[in-house]
């Protein structure tokens, strides 16, 4: 499960909204307990993807940005528990390239769908152990 | 003796810890021993006998690609961490 409370849904929503037709990418920082991640914070990174037009399909977080996040999750005493990412015009279903290019199972990858400059409907995906593909999980927002 | 940070979906498999502190002068035989002490790791850092692609590793906060790869050296101070890169569409 993702939890996570609306400030960080509405901070996602904000993202992908200003990075659209493009897709908005960054990290969930936050605690990991058993089955359960917990967000506390997100951390919004630029859409490194290195041909331009692709971005509105493809997103890349570079390896010196995911330093700056662990750097950053570390001055908070959180880790990072998940990654997310905007879908422009298009269902937040984890893809072929989202499953290609995960990291590790664990983090909850979170996919928005942002329409026309609206946010849509969220959808969190675990990559399965034997990286075989996505199981999706169950997402609780806290409200204030 | 150097640390490696434990990224957080790794720590099941390095006995829930979230700092491994190693043996070894060189990144590739401080990697050797992580390994070595937790081969669970093994099949989330290796595709076969090299790092997976998206695997970087840094050694105090500098990428080690910039240094002589997995020769650079290690001391005894000094903290690895696992950083992935992440892309998807």
């Amino acid at each position: 499960m993702l939890r996570l409370n609306q400030a960080n849904i509405e901070a996602i929503h904000a993202h992908g909204i200003a990075s659209y037709p493009y897709e908005g990418c960054g990290l969930l920082l936050g605690r990991a307990e058993p089955d359960l991640n917990i967000v506390k914070h997100i951390f919004p990174v630029p859409n490194s993807w290195e041909v331009e037009e692709e971005k509105t399909a493809r997103f890349l977080i570079t390896d010196r940005d995911m330093l700056r996040a662990e750097l950053a999750a570390a001055e908070r005493d959180l880790d990072i528990v998940g990654v997310f990412h905007s879908h422009p015009d298009s269902p937040p279903v984890a893809s072929p390239r989202d499953l290609a290019w995960a990291a590790w199972p664990g983090h909850s990858y979170l996919i928005t769908e942002i329409t026309g400059r609206r946010p849509g409907q969220s959808r969190s995906w675990q990559l399965l152990q034997d990286r075989s593909g996505f199981v999706e999980e169950p997402i609780a927002i806290d409200q204030p | 003796m150097p640390v490696f940070r434990i990224p957080t979906p790794l720590r099941p498999y390095s006995g829930g810890n979230s700092q491994v502190t190693v043996g070894g002068d060189t990144v590739g035989a401080a990697l050797e021993d992580l390994t070595g002490q937790y081969p669970d790791l093994r099949q989330h850092l290796y595709d076969g006998r090299e790092l997976r692609s998206f695997v970087n590793i840094y050694l105090n906060q500098e990428d080690i690609r910039f240094g002589d790869g997995v020769n650079t050296a290690v001391g005894q101070d000094d903290t690895l961490m696992i950083i992935p890169s992440i892309a998807g569409g």
